[in-house]
């Protein structure tokens, strides 16, 4: 099955890099006393892509996708980060009534990373995530067919939880892996995504 | 901004109306109902609501009374209400959205069209007020809020032309656009507004009004203790369905001479205004203001003989009403937060709100929207707080009475769809009714790291109840926290119980809202010393999906967020 292949390929990737992280440098701690003064005293951006895995009920659905976006980190207080994340994916449709071939899907996230030295290198956070779709194609009289919602813009919140695995460090420039759970509050029931990508980031200061 | 002395008093009222609450922020402004439960909150859409304090005494809410600090919310039909908010914001940017939670996106192709919910709908903001320049700022703002607009859609949009709001196709309840300059310094606070709103009024009949300004200007001026407003409204009514047309060309606004820091310090001060609203009706309109003018004269006084005992006494007259307000209050200990308070208030008058309109048209039906003779409320209250350590514990008791309460006579109802109908008059009931009710809380504080507030309140009433346009809640519990975390990361939320409500006259059988649990919460990351503000709020978490309303929305579990940046 693709999604199994893909899925253990990525956590193949996900176990050497989780290995190499811990021998990567492990970031200077800052020792600034108040929470102000720490914050954005360090601000990295990155760019980012991977492939994202629907979930449950959602395989039948759309299929594996892969996503593009960039990224803001700022240090916020002593061992969290803050992290503000755009992305995009395009789902390809697995179902034939549905009137279009796929779907445009934009993400943002905000939320926050702990380094704490127990993790070495490793980064675990969480935060909201805001899904935007459309579909790509379809007009308001097919609303009442399958997938025909989406022919309008839909949007919905959710949360997220990720691992951020750096395993490549040189001067101001970081390289990792980012596996990332995300469950939208979506209807009739809740929607679930894995998504697992790489980054480059770069720190400005 | 230094803040004038009217915002100051404006916020002081508020402040003093709202108990110890965890510091939550609704979709918008004047959305209060939507986070408070201490008392009979029900919210129908973000024009209308129900709100009603457990022991406010009398069995009006407060948006159906007027008084001096509502001069400048926004009339709509005869309540006062803080939304769509046309108050200049503090010096910042910022961006806001939210969404009812539950779209479907990918689980749409797995159920069949009659299985799936109801789409959900968004909120959208975004507005800015520059930094003073010379004293000069410019501001604009662009918002409205879709919650709360599904379930009378099917009527409503047969009943305008267009998606009657700045964006989608939601037909949300409010969509407001405005623009601006001002000029803030040397005691001066002066802005003036242009822009275009459409609204959806809520009708005594029940039914929904469209009503889109184009232009709505207003002005607004504050000088020392002089606050002055004047607003201009071109709106325009339909019923696209009836092929109905008509507008309205409004004027209103107020003078209002308060008293000032120093002299409210004094034995005595003193405060007069005048509101005043003309209207000049062509076509079709849905709702009239008796001779098409309403000046309402108004004169405040409060009296101080001693330090410990202090006089209110609010009193308006014109040729149609009076409104009589007063309080005595009698104080001992260290206020606000610590001491004793034994306090008496009355409201007396022909008409909570004498500056709305008199007449509403429906169906062929004329209703009057003011109620022969006059009301009396009196009520008497203790309210007592101590602390222990970093614990605190207060109590308050009340007790009221009132006649002629302002009701509505109903003669009969109306289907449209989904939604009902009513024809009648704003009435009164001519009994005593009595009230007597009780709250109780304790409160933790660590400085400014840690509040939490219990509380829990009672109140039951006398009288005629099935003649209330709502029988109010009569139990409710809280339980509030605030933290901030390192100064710099706020978590606050706010569990609530309250017992059931019901609606009496907007259908043929009182509609009850049953008793529920609530649960909000607000996370934010802050940057003072960038002025970032990064904020998540979930409203609405633990209740079920429920109408609070007739002929309102459901009021479903929502996430809002907003970025903002000070200047």
């Amino acid at each position: 099955m693709d999604f199994v292949k893909a899925l253990s390929r990525t956590l193949a990737v996900a176990l050497v890099s989780f290995a190499c992280s811990f021998a990567a440098e492990t970031p200077a701690q800052d020792s600034v006393a108040s929470p102000s003064d720490i914050a954005f005293s360090h601000v990295a951006v990155s760019v980012q892509g991977g492939e994202i895995y629907p979930w449950g009920d959602l395989l039948d659905v759309v299929e594996n996708s892969v996503y593009v976006g960039m990224g803001l980190r700022y240090s916020y207080w002593e061992n969290f980060d803050g992290i503000l994340h755009f992305d995009y994916t395009y789902f390809k449709s697995r179902i034939k009534e549905v009137p279009y071939p796929g779907v445009h899907q934009a993400m943002g996230r905000l939320g926050l990373d702990w380094h704490g030295p127990q993790l070495g290198p490793v980064m675990f956070g969480g935060g909201f995530t805001c899904n935007w779709t459309r579909a790509d194609g379809g007009d308001d009289k097919e609303y009442d067919r399958p997938g025909g919602t989406l022919v309008d813009n839909e949007t919905e919140f959710g949360y997220f939880v990720h691992l951020n695995v750096p395993f490549l460090k040189y001067e101001r420039v970081r390289v990792g892996l980012d596996v990332l759970w995300e469950e939208l509050w979506t209807l009739p029931e809740r929607s679930n995504m894995l998504s697992a990508g790489f980054y480059a980031e770069w720190r400005l200061w | 901004m230094p803040a004038t002395s009217l915002h100051k008093l404006f916020a002081s009222v508020v402040l003093a109306a709202l108990p110890a609450f965890a510091l939550i922020e609704p979709e918008t402004e004047g959305m209060d109902a939507v986070t408070r439960d201490d008392g009979t909150f029900l919210v129908g859409s973000p024009t209308y609501s129900f709100d009603r304090e457990n022991g406010a005494g009398g069995i009006h809410s407060e948006s159906e009374l007027w008084t001096p600090e509502k001069l400048r919310m926004r009339l709509l039909l005869n309540r006062l209400s803080g939304t769509p908010s046309w108050t200049p914001r503090e010096p910042s940017m910022w961006l806001r959205t939210g969404n009812e939670l539950g779209d479907m996106i990918y689980q749409d192709p797995l159920y069949d069209k009659d299985q799936r919910p109801d789409n959900r709908n968004p909120i959208l903001e975004g507005g800015f007020r520059s930094p003073a320049f010379m004293g000069l700022w410019a501001t604009a703002r662009l918002f409205q809020v879709d919650h709360y607009s599904d379930n009378s859609k099917g009527v409503r949009r047969s009943q305008v032309d267009g998606d009657f709001s700045w964006f989608g196709e939601n037909w949300p309840m409010f969509s407001t656009a405005y623009g601006g300059l001002g000029y803030t310094g040397h005691g001066v606070n002066a802005s003036v507004l242009a822009g275009e709103e459409y609204v959806w009024l809520f009708g005594e009949s029940s039914r929904w009004i469209p009503v889109h300004y184009s232009p709505r200007v207003e002005a607004r001026a504050d000088f020392w203790d002089l606050s002055l407003t004047l607003a201009y409204e071109n709106a325009e009514y339909q019923n696209f369905k009836k092929k109905e047309s008509g507008t309205r060309t409004e004027w209103n606004g107020s003078a209002y001479y308060h008293c000032g820091e120093l002299c409210r310090d004094g034995l005595l001060w003193f405060g007069a205004g005048l509101q005043f609203r003309t209207v000049e009706d062509e076509g079709t309109v849905y709702t009239g203001l008796e001779d098409d003018v309403v000046v309402w004269p108004f004169a405040q006084l409060r009296l101080t003989p001693l330090k410990a005992l202090s006089l209110d006494a609010t009193f308006g007259v014109n040729n149609r009403d009076w409104l009589l307000q007063d309080s005595v209050e009698f104080k001992v200990g260290p206020m606000p937060r610590l001491g004793l308070i034994l306090g008496e208030k009355n409201v007396a008058g022909t008409r909570l709100n004498p500056i709305a309109d008199t007449e509403e048209y429906f169906d062929g039906d004329t209703i009057s929207l003011a109620a022969d003779g006059n009301m009396q409320m009196h009520e008497l209250y203790v309210r007592a707080e101590d602390s222990l350590s970093l614990f605190r514990l207060g109590a308050r008791v009340a007790g009221w009475i009132e006649y002629g309460a302002e009701t509505f006579d109903t003669t009969g109802f109306v289907e449209d769809k989904m939604l009902t109908y009513r024809y009648g008059d704003v009435a009164r009931i001519e009994e005593w009714i009595q009230g007597l009710s009780g709250e109780v809380w304790l409160g933790f504080d660590y400085g400014k790291m840690f509040s939490f507030t219990a509380l829990g309140g009672y109140e039951h009433i006398w009288g005629p109840n099935r003649e209330f346009e709502v029988s109010p809640v009569e139990y409710y519990a809280a339980f509030e926290g605030d933290w901030l975390l390192n100064g710099s990361f706020r978590i606050a939320h706010s569990l609530r119980y309250r017992s059931d409500a019901r609606w009496n006259l907007r259908s043929p059988n009182p509609m009850v809202i049953k008793g529920d649990w609530y649960w909000d919460a607000t996370f934010e990351q802050q940057f003072p010393k960038y002025g970032i503000f990064l904020t998540g709020t979930l409203l609405h978490v633990l209740s079920d999906e429920v109408l609070q309303t007739p002929n309102g929305s459901y009021d479903r579990l929502r996430f809002v967020c907003t970025v903002r940046k000070t200047f």
